[in-house]
């Protein structure tokens, strides 16, 4: 494989990371919401969640895909493919990152609710200060799983024209004919993506640890 | 002064708390003992309104809590914001301490001033020092609450629960979890609550810890209180027949 076509995969492969960053950063902030939901006190609001999250993880990613790319123009709303896929992944993982962090909130265990009931403790304070941490330290392991899947998911993207790692490499081939060398390369890159977040995940296991218990260094 | 009237609870079908009338004074330590069972945790949280009730009034200084009685006979709870207000003048120590694992002991403390009843976050601070220091925790104020004892962590709930400057505070078997040897220190600072004449609530099985602090003990029995009086009166001339068995097998 020559230098050109190197540099070209590794430009794909920015792309299909910068996409993935994209989808999880804005994923998050709306499975946060959507997890408000799911443990609100009205019942149609925790039966939205309810909804999103059957029909979105019931649909394969590459319908929704089709589905987002199709729709979006017949809504009259113009959006570029890259838009759409940053849009189509966001819809997707929010419904996964949602799950991870409802399962956070039900590993409280009760009596953590208790105690900062019997000190009245305002919602504020309450979410900032032990929900949101804690839900952070028990969710943190399936939610880095999550973003290692949207790093691979960023794939069925090039199906709606984006052009990133897996439209580039079939590029490539069409041109080369080198199929193995490419898919190669291209599966080592989303390889070295993939570890890349695992890692930093690790690392963030590691900081967040409660302190003084086993398993302190897993 | 906290006034319990015909408070009744029921989990399902079985009726919990049936008709539980109590008065206990300012400054009043207050046991209540019992056999497993019998009602005596869930009286304790209904006053805290961790268990909501079916029927009954709890009175806190004359202030009714929890419920507020409407037109037409009907009740309603009030609002979450006021049972936030409301429970800020109770401490509560629960069986299993129930410390936030990811915050040191000092952070539990200072949480309810800080958040709940907006103290500065230097007051809140100077408060909580003093607090640990109270309990003989004062090296222990950046220990996380798996690096300490149970006993410890004991400890730091009441600090915790005193951080409120509470009316009255709310023990629930604080001492049935630990290892033996680390109950001593844990009694000794309820111990030296005393001389403070704060109002006292405590659920254990200590009998004779019950005799030595409390003004009054509280037989529960069946949902109800079946005996009140001092601990001379209560623990050697019982006169309820169940109490006397109850006590028997305490021995």
């Amino acid at each position: 494989m020559n230098t050109p076509t190197l540099t070209l995969l590794l430009q794909a492969a920015g792309v299909s990371l910068l996409l993935a960053l994209a989808a999880i950063a804005a994923g998050t902030v709306a499975a946060a919401l959507l997890t408000a939901l799911a443990f609100s006190r009205l019942r149609p609001l925790r039966f939205f969640y309810r909804l999103y999250v059957y029909v979105v993880r019931g649909t394969p990613l590459l319908v929704l895909a089709l589905l987002i790319f199709y729709a979006l123009p017949a809504l009259d709303l113009r959006a570029g493919p890259y838009l759409a896929g940053v849009l189509v992944l966001t819809v997707y993982v929010a419904a996964l990152f949602a799950e991870v962090f409802r399962g956070g909130v039900l590993a409280i265990p009760r009596p953590q609710w208790e105690s900062a009931k019997s000190l009245g403790v305002p919602p504020g304070p309450l979410l900032r200060k032990i929900v949101g941490p804690l839900v952070l330290r028990y969710a943190l392991p399936p939610y880095v799983n999550v973003c290692v899947m949207t790093v691979k998911a960023t794939s069925v993207l090039s199906i709606i024209s984006v052009w990133e790692l897996t439209l580039a490499s079939r590029e490539i081939i069409e041109r080369t004919l080198a199929v193995f060398t490419v898919l190669s390369v291209a599966g080592v890159l989303y390889f070295i993506m993939c570890l890349g977040i695992d890692r930093i995940g690790r690392r963030l296991e590691r900081r967040l640890a409660l302190r003084g218990f086993a398993g302190e260094r897993v | 002064m906290i006034e319990i009237r015909g408070l009744t609870k029921s989990f399902g079908e079985t009726r919990v708390l049936r008709g539980v009338d109590l008065q206990v004074d300012d400054g009043e330590v207050l046991a209540l003992i019992g056999r497993s069972g019998c009602g005596k945790t869930t009286l304790l949280r209904c006053i805290n309104f961790l268990e909501d009730y079916d029927a009954g009034e709890i009175l806190l200084d004359g202030q009714p809590l929890w419920y507020r009685s409407g037109g037409g006979g009907q009740r309603h709870r009030v609002s979450d914001a006021e049972a936030r207000r409301l429970r800020q003048q109770m401490g509560v120590v629960f069986q299993q301490y129930n410390l936030f694992p990811h915050m040191t002991a000092l952070e539990n403390v200072c949480l309810g001033p800080r958040h709940s009843q907006r103290v500065s976050a230097a007051e809140a601070e100077e408060l909580g020092r003093r607090l640990l220091a109270r309990v003989g925790l004062a090296d222990k104020v950046a220990a996380y609450p798996a690096q300490l004892s149970g006993g410890q962590q004991q400890r730091v709930a009441i600090a915790r629960a005193l951080a409120m400057r509470p009316k009255v505070l709310l023990l629930d078997e604080i001492t049935s979890a630990l290892d033996p040897e680390l109950v001593g220190e844990v009694e000794d600072v309820i111990r030296s609550l005393l001389p403070e004449r704060i109002m006292m609530i405590l659920v254990t099985h200590a009998i004779g810890f019950a005799r030595e602090i409390a003004h009054r003990i509280a037989y529960v029995a069946d949902g109800t209180i079946a005996e009140i009086g001092s601990p001379a009166q209560l623990l050697e001339q019982p006169r309820d027949p169940t109490l006397k068995d109850f006590l028997r097998r305490m021995r």
